[in-house]
C-alpha cells in the first residue's frame, strides 16, 4: 500500500483487515457485509485497485464467511465504477467457484451470472468466456461443477462461433467422469436448452440429454426429468413421439424410485408439454403405474397430480382409469398417500359433474372423513366447498352431515376448528329449521369445549349465525343459552359467557341487550374471579361503543358508567386498568 | 407504558426478538417485580400450571391456544423456559414480558435450567450470542433468573416446584428462609428444590443419578403433604410421555409442557387447569403443526436427493 496516503485514507482497509483477523466468526461476517461501506469510503478507483485484489487474494476463511463474500460481490459493480469495470470482480468469484463447499460455489456461480447480465459483448468475450473455459477444464471437479451453471446466462449473447464452442463444452460436462459434474450438467441443461435454436435442440441438446438420461447414477437421471420437459416443450408432438418416447418410458418406469418420484412430481408439466395425443396413448398408462407404485413417496407425489392430469382426459377415461386407482388409494397403507389424496380428490368433482360425483366420489369422501389420521380428515373438510358447488348443499349435507357431526367431536382440536369454520356456510344453505334440528346443539356444545381456541371460534361462529338467521332467532336460540352459562360454578363457563357477549352484542339489538343481557352482565361485574371482572369491563366498553348513538342507547350507557366506576377502584390492578380504559372511552362518547 | 409493553408482547408473539435495549429495560423492570415476591410465591386459583417449555416457542403458542391467552387465563410456569429448543430467547422474553405486563396473572418460578452454568452448555447462551451478537442479553436474563421464586403455593393447598423436595426442608416455611438471589448452588436445599425427582421404587431418600438433588419416595411425599396441609404437589423436570404423570396416590404430579420434546421424542404435553375450587383438569396437547418456521435450518435445506 502506498505509504504516502494519509492514515485516515488507509484506515478503511486496515479496519477490514483487522476485523477479518478476528477470532469471532460473527465479527468476520459483519466485516464482509460492511465491504460496500468500505468501498464507498475508498471511492470507486481505490475500491477497484486495492479492495477487490485484497478480497481476491487474502480472504481464505470459513465457508460461512466465503458465502457472505460471494453474495456481496454479485452486486458490487456500482462500488467499483459501474458496468464497464464489472469484469474486475470475476477473479475473486472464480476462486470462490472452486472451493469445496457447495453452498459457496453455488452462490459464487449465482453472482457470476448476475455480473454476466451487465457485461458488454466484448467484456463477455474477453473475460467471461475464458473464465468459463478455465472452469470447465478445471482439474478438480469443483470448478467443472460450478461451470455448468454459467452457460445459460451468456449463451444467447455471444457470437455463433462461440455458441458452438459452448455447446461442445457443455456436452463434455455431460459426459464427465465425475458424477457430481454430470449432476450439475443435468441440472443446468434445461435452462441452457431454452436458449438453443430449434435445430440445435435436435443436433446438440438431444444427445446430451440422452447421455444423461441413461446415466448409471440415479441422482443424475432424476435431474433429467426437468430437461425432458424443456425439450418436449420445444418439439412438435410428432417429434416427441419419434425422439423421446423411449426416454419418457424409461424415466417414469425407472428402477430407482427417486427418479420415478421426480417424474410423478412433474407429471402435469410433462403431460402438457407432450400434447394430448401422447397423453391419451401413452401417459395415461404410465400415470396409472405411478399411482400404483410400490413406494409410498411416489404414490404421494402422483396423488398430487390427479386433478391436474385428469383435466387433460375425457370424463369416460377418468372414470375408467383414474377412479379405480383413487378408490384403491383411499385405503392406502400410507397415511401420507391418503392425506395427499384427500387434499386433491375434491378437484375431480368439477370434472366428473354432478351424477358421477355422487356415484363415485361421495362414498370416498365419507370413507376419508372417517380416516384414523387427522390430516386426512382435515384435508377433506377444507376442500368441501368445491364439491358443494358441483352437487349442491342438500346432497352434500344429507350424505356428509352424519360424518360432520362425528368430526365435531373429533379428538384433534384442529379438526373441530375446521368444522366450525364450515358451519356458517352450511347454515346458509340448510335453512333455519333443518339447522336447528341438526346442528344447533352442536354449536352450543362447542362453547363448553375443553380447548380455549374452540370456545373462541364457537363465539365467533355464533356471531356469524346471527347474521345469517337474524335477531328473532338469536333471541330464542342463542341468547338464553349463552346467558345461562353465566351462572355456572366453573369460571371458564362464566368467562365464555362474558366473551361471547363481547363478540355477539354488536350483532344484536339494543332491545335484546337491555332485556336479556345487561342485568346478568352487571352481576358478573362483582364476580369473585378478577379475570371475569376485567372481561366484563371489556364487554361493557364494547356495549357502550355500539349503542351510545341513540337516546335509548345513552340510557344503557348510564347504567354502564357506574359499574365501570366501581371496577376502577377494584382491588386487582388488571381490573382497574381495563375498567379505567373502558371508562375513559365510554366517558368520551356518553 | 402498557402500550410499549403491549407492542413488545405482540412482537414476541410473532417470534420476533425485541431489541437489546428493550431487553435491558424489560429485565430491570422484571427484577423490580420479582424482588418483591417470596421464595414461595402465593397464588390464587384459578390458575393453569405448566411444566418445562425448553425454548419450543411454537409449542408454547399451541399451549396458549389450548389454555387461553394471558391475561384471560392465569398462568404458573414451573421453570425450564430455556435451552434445547430453537427459540429460548423469544420464549423466555415473551413470558417475562407477560410477567411484567400482568404481574398478578403470570407466575414464573425457577427451573434447574435457569442457571448460568447450565445455559452455557444446553443452548441458551449460544442462542443469545447468535441472535444479538453479544452475551449481554444472556447476562441480563441470568440476573433475572436469580430473582425468580423457588416455588409457589396455590390457595395454600397446592405446592408447585420445578424439581421436588429436599431432605433439608421439612416445611414450606423453611423454604421461605432461603437466601435465593444467587446462582443455583451445587448442593443444599435450593439446589434440591430444582433438581430432585420422585421415585416409586424407593422409600425415604435416595441418591439422584443426575448428580444433583435427591430421589424421594411415597413416604417422604405424603409426610411433606400432610405436615404442610397440602392437597397436591405439582412439579415438572421429567419428561412424561402422556403429558402428565400422577404418583403416590395422586399426591404428586409431573406436568410436562414440551410436546415432541427436542423435536423428536414423540410425546404429548399437558397443562393442569386448577379451577376456583381447586378442581384439577389436565389438558393434553400435541406439538404445533410442522411448518417451515418450527425448526429453522442454519443453511438453506439441501436439495432433497443430492
Amino acid at each position: 500500500m502506498d505509504p504516502n496516503f494519509p492514515t485516515e485514507d488507509i484506515a478503511p482497509i486496515a479496519i477490514l483487515m483487522d476485523e477479518l483477523r478476528s477470532e469471532d466468526v460473527q465479527l468476520r461476517l459483519n466485516a464482509i457485509h460492511s465491504i460496500p461501506t468500505i468501498a464507498l469510503a475508498l471511492g470507486p478507483d481505490r475500491a477497484r485497485e486495492e479492495l477487490v485484489p485484497f478480497l481476491q487474494d487474502s480472504v481464505d476463511d470459513e465457508d460461512e464467511v466465503l458465502l457472505a463474500l460471494a453474495e456481496e460481490l454479485g452486486t458490487f459493480e456500482d462500488y467499483i465504477g459501474g458496468k464497464e469495470y464489472a469484469h474486475v470482480l470475476l477473479g475473486a468469484l472464480e476462486n470462490l467457484s472452486a472451493v469445496e463447499e457447495t453452498l459457496v460455489r453455488d452462490k459464487a456461480a449465482e453472482s457470476i451470472t448476475k455480473i454476466a447480465a451487465v457485461l458488454s459483448p466484448s467484456q463477455l468475450e474477453e473475460y467471461y468466456i475464458p473464465l468459463l473455459k478455465r472452469l470447465s477444464h478445471g482439474e478438480w471437479f469443483t470448478s467443472r461443477t460450478s461451470s455448468a451453471a454459467l452457460y445459460p446466462a451468456v449463451y444467447a449473447k455471444v457470437s455463433p462461433a462461440i455458441q458452438e464452442e459452448l455447446r461442445k463444452g457443455f456436452a463434455a460436462l455431460g459426459s464427465d467422469d465425475t458424477p457430481m459434474v454430470r449432476r450439475a450438467a443435468a441440472k443446468w441443461l434445461g435452462p441452457l436448452l431454452t436458449h438453443f435454436s430449434t435445430p440445435h435442440i435436435l443436433t446438440d441438446g438431444l444427445p446430451i440429454y440422452r447421455r444423461l438420461q441413461s446415466d448409471d447414477q440415479d441422482s443424475v437421471r432424476l435431474l433429467t426429468v426437468e430437461d425432458l420437459i424443456v425439450i418436449a416443450q420445444r418439439m412438435s408432438p410428432a417429434e416427441v413421439k419419434e425422439q423421446l418416447l423411449k426416454q419418457i418410458r424409461h424415466s417414469i418406469g425407472d428402477k430407482s424410485w427417486r427418479v420415478r418420484y421426480m417424474a410423478a412430481n412433474h407429471f402435469n408439466e410433462l403431460a402438457e408439454a407432450v400434447g394430448v395425443e401422447i397423453v391419451r396413448e401413452e401417459l395415461i398408462g404410465q400415470f396409472v403405474q405411478l399411482l400404483k407404485d410400490n413406494e409410498a413417496e411416489v404414490r404421494t407425489a402422483a396423488a398430487g397430480q390427479i386433478p391436474g392430469f385428469s383435466k387433460l382426459l375425457d370424463k369416460e377415461v377418468i372414470l375408467a382409469r383414474i377412479i379405480p386407482c383413487v378408490r384403491d388409494m383411499s385405503q392406502d397403507s400410507s397415511q401420507h398417500v391418503r392425506a395427499a389424496l384427500a387434499n386433491q380428490i375434491s378437484g375431480l368433482a368439477p370434472l366428473l359433474g354432478r351424477e358421477s360425483t355422487i356415484e363415485h366420489l361421495l362414498p370416498l369422501f365419507l370413507q376419508l372423513l372417517k380416516d384414523d389420521f387427522p390430516d386426512v380428515r382435515l384435508n377433506v373438510i377444507s376442500k368441501l366447498e368445491t364439491v358443494n358447488t358441483v352437487i349442491g348443499i342438500e346432497l352434500l349435507s344429507e350424505n356428509l352431515l352424519p360424518a360432520i357431526v362425528e368430526l365435531a367431536e373429533d379428538k384433534s382440536w384442529r379438526v373441530r376448528q375446521a368444522i366450525i369454520e364450515y358451519i356458517p356456510l352450511l347454515a346458509k344453505q340448510l335453512g333455519k329449521p333443518f339447522f336447528d334440528e341438526q346442528l344447533g346443539n352442536l354449536c352450543m356444545s362447542w362453547l363448553g369445549d375443553t380447548v380455549f381456541s374452540i370456545r373462541e371460534s364457537a363465539t365467533v361462529n355464533l356471531k356469524k349465525l346471527i347474521e345469517v338467521f337474524g335477531l328473532e332467532w338469536a333471541k330464542v336460540a342463542i341468547v338464553p343459552r349463552v346467558m345461562g352459562m353465566g351462572q355456572h360454578p366453573n369460571y371458564l363457563f362464566r368467562m365464555t359467557t362474558v366473551q361471547a357477549i363481547t363478540i355477539i352484542s354488536p350483532s344484536l339489538s339494543l332491545e335484546i341487550v337491555q332485556a336479556e343481557i345487561i342485568d346478568p352482565l352487571l352481576q358478573l361485574a362483582t364476580d369473585a374471579i378478577p379475570n371475569i371482572r376485567f372481561n366484563v369491563a371489556k364487554a361493557l366498553e364494547v356495549l357502550a361503543a355500539t349503542y351510545s348513538g341513540t337516546p335509548e342507547g345513552r340510557l344503557l350507557v348510564l347504567r354502564i358508567l357506574p359499574a365501570l366506576e366501581q371496577l376502577k377502584n377494584d382491588q386487582d390492578a388488571d381490573v382497574r386498568y381495563f375498567a379505567t380504559r373502558a371508562y375513559q372511552k365510554t366517558g368520551g362518547v356518553s | 407504558m402498557p402500550s410499549d409493553l403491549d407492542s413488545q408482547i405482540a412482537q414476541l408473539s410473532r417470534c420476533e426478538p425485541i431489541s437489546e435495549a428493550q431487553v435491558k429495560t424489560l429485565c430491570i423492570k422484571a427484577r423490580e417485580i420479582l424482588i418483591e415476591e417470596g421464595n414461595v410465591q402465593v397464588v390464587d386459583s384459578p390458575v393453569t400450571i405448566c411444566g418445562d417449555i425448553h425454548g419450543q416457542f411454537f409449542d408454547l403458542m399451541e399451549l396458549f391456544a389450548v389454555g387461553g391467552w394471558c391475561p384471560e387465563t392465569n398462568y404458573l410456569f414451573m421453570g425450564d423456559f430455556v435451552d434445547r429448543g430453537f427459540y429460548s430467547v423469544e420464549t423466555f422474553l415473551l413470558l417475562l414480558a407477560l410477567k411484567v405486563r400482568y404481574p398478578d396473572r403470570m407466575t414464573l418460578i425457577r427451573g434447574n435450567h435457569e442457571s448460568r452454568q447450565i445455559t452455557q452448555v444446553y443452548g441458551f447462551y449460544d442462542e443469545c450470542q447468535r441472535k444479538y451478537g453479544s452475551s449481554n442479553v444472556w447476562r441480563w436474563c441470568c440476573e433475572v433468573f436469580d430473582y425468580l421464586a423457588l416455588g409457589a403455593i396455590v390457595d395454600g393447598r397446592v405446592f408447585c416446584v420445578h424439581g421436588g423436595l429436599s431432605p433439608s426442608l421439612a416445611s414450606i416455611d423453611q423454604i421461605r428462609a432461603i437466601e435465593r438471589k444467587q446462582e443455583v448452588p451445587h448442593e443444599g436445599p435450593m439446589c434440591d428444590l430444582l433438581w430432585s425427582d420422585p421415585d416409586d421404587t424407593i422409600t425415604g431418600w435416595g441418591l439422584s443419578p443426575r448428580g444433583a438433588g435427591f430421589l424421594f419416595g411415597a413416604d417422604i411425599t405424603k409426610n411433606f403433604a400432610h405436615h404442610n396441609a397440602l392437597d397436591l404437589i405439582a412439579r415438572a423436570h421429567q419428561l412424561a410421555m402422556e403429558g402428565y404423570k400422577l404418583m403416590f396416590d395422586r399426591m404428586i404430579v409431573t406436568v410436562w409442557s414440551a410436546p415432541n420434546y427436542c423435536y423428536r421424542c414423540g410425546n404429548v404435553a399437558s397443562i393442569l387447569e386448577l379451577d376456583e375450587h381447586l378442581g384439577q383438569e389436565y389438558k393434553v396437547f400435541s406439538h404445533a403443526p410442522m411448518d417451515v418456521r418450527s425448526i429453522p435450518t442454519k443453511r438453506p435445506p439441501p436439495e432433497y436427493f443430492l
